[in-house]
């Protein structure tokens, strides 16, 4: 059985697209034949359950029985890979919940496959937090995800503060989600179905949908884009899956 | 499968004679098929809605709503041919939109053929904009329309490589005659008895050229 892998999807900011950037994961999963499950803290409603409710499972990261739903069934479950959206402000709170129950030990000793999807906000705030993240960041891949969904800017105009945030943490990867035409993320959000099926024209049962030609052929080259940053860190290959040679996508 | 022809009829460069080439285009498609439906993307040039009102309808790609507006009735396989008269202020921004959504691609995919005639012109920004176009379109799609009467001369080499039309100057008298907003090419030809005339042959050519360009795309379907 592979080694579970667990990928946490996360900001203390809201408002940076960490539920977008974790329905893209599961898309590039769902197209790599990769069986996955994802968890949405948006208790008691979660939006990512909106667009993958099959594979979504509503939960409170804060108490105790649904920490123990997540992390005490790694090894048990079929899917392998478990993504976590992490709710606006839950980031830092749920990564010092994985140090005390000995989860990042875990990781560090190389027995689970751990992955922080750190989503930014254009705000000293926001990348103020890339600091208090990254002390936790010991045996996990940690990934820096600049989402210019928004026509967010990064601080590249100021090169001194741009460096002495991206480059403070020596292994962490930067990551770049391009913007996404307004209004195909608006159709995409009104369809709630997945980024790929919205591509495919099928609506929430797989019946043949009507979105428009132009707003899919947008959705279709962003998430390619999406995809191409998760191809160059090798995605498929942190969470132990070899890749497939076709995409579910792509057919 | 017989395929939708979608003819986009586009420049970088302004009056160069892309709603001259629509109207004939238009005009020979009505006589040979009955119907056609055309776009006018060009509000800033003279506008083939004002030459042909019947079939022509306004269309823009300067935001995503004009965009789905024009590009989902572009793709429907409805057997009915399709003239987009595209003006140049809209070059860029056409064809980066058709680039970013796939738009070639889908459309062969659903028995749609697009084919861009692009018409030519000495200056800088055609030689820019004609690697690009050919980046994005098959050298089968793509044809390069000579307007003698704009290109005194030869055309550039590099677009001369390629599939070529060419659309012979007419003398300032009958370039007045034509650019009257009553005049159509097809009611002169039926109007007109002496067959000899340089506008009647004119016309003949330039069909002609559109009957070969048609047959061309119906051995490539086939």
């Amino acid at each position: 059985m592979a080694k579970p892998a667990v990928i946490v999807v996360g900001a203390d900011k809201g408002g940076v697209g960490k539920t977008t950037v974790s329905r893209t994961l599961l898309d590039y999963f769902s197209a790599n034949n990769v069986l996955t499950r994802a968890f949405d803290t948006e208790s008691p409603r979660g939006t990512l359950k909106r667009f993958h409710p099959d594979i979504t499972e509503i939960v409170d990261m804060t108490t105790t029985s649904d920490q123990m739903k997540i992390f005490d069934t790694l090894n048990s479950v079929t899917p392998s890979v478990t993504v976590i959206d992490v709710r606006a402000g839950l980031l830092s709170p749920a990564l010092a919940s994985l140090r005390d129950i000995g989860f990042l030990d875990a990781a560090k000793s190389g027995q689970i496959t751990f992955a922080v999807f750190h989503i930014l906000g254009p705000s000293i705030a926001s990348l103020d937090e890339i600091a208090e993240t990254s002390s936790f960041m010991t045996g996990a891949r940690y990934f820096l995800v600049k989402n210019f969904i928004n026509d967010t800017q990064f601080f590249q105009w100021d090169q001194a503060t741009y460096n002495s945030y991206f480059h403070r943490i020596k292994d962490a990867t930067d990551l770049v989600i391009p913007k996404l035409n307004e209004m195909a993320y608006e159709q995409v959000e009104v369809a709630s179905v997945p980024f790929l099926k919205f591509v495919a024209n099928k609506g929430i049962s797989d019946e043949a949908a009507n979105y428009s030609f132009v707003l899919r052929g947008y959705v279709r080259h962003w998430l390619a884009n999406v995809w191409s940053e998760f191809d160059r860190i090798k995605l498929t290959d942190i969470v132990g899956s070899g890749k497939s040679s076709t995409r579910g996508g792509e057919k | 499968m017989r395929q939708t022809p979608v003819y986009i009829i586009c420049s970088p460069r302004p009056l160069v004679g892309k709603t001259l080439l629509a109207r004939l285009l238009c005009e020979f498609l009505l006589l040979k098929n009955g119907e056609v439906s055309a776009f006018d993307v060009n509000l800033k040039e003279p506008s083939l809605l004002d030459f042909l009102p019947k079939i022509t309808e306004t269309a823009e790609v300067d935001d995503t709503v004009g965009k789905m507006a024009l590009m989902d009735r572009l793709i429907i396989p409805d057997d009915v041919p399709k003239v987009i008269d595209l003006g140049f202020h809209a070059f860029d921004e056409f064809f980066e939109m058709t680039e970013e959504i796939g738009f070639v691609k889908e459309a062969v995919r659903r028995g749609v053929a697009p084919i861009i005639l692009f018409v030519g012109d000495t200056d800088r920004v055609s030689a820019r904009s004609y690697p690009a176009l050919q980046r994005q379109i098959p050298p089968s799609a793509l044809v390069t329309v000579d307007n003698e009467y704009v290109v005194r001369g030869e055309l550039p080499e590099a677009f001369a490589r390629g599939k070529l039309l060419r659309i012979p100057a007419l003398p300032n008298f009958l370039k007045t005659y034509v650019d009257r907003l009553t005049f159509s090419f097809t009611d002169y030809l039926r109007q007109e008895r002496d067959s000899s005339t340089e506008l009647h042959q004119w016309i003949r050519r330039i069909y002609f050229s559109f009957r070969e360009m048609e047959l061309s795309l119906i051995l490539q379907g086939s």
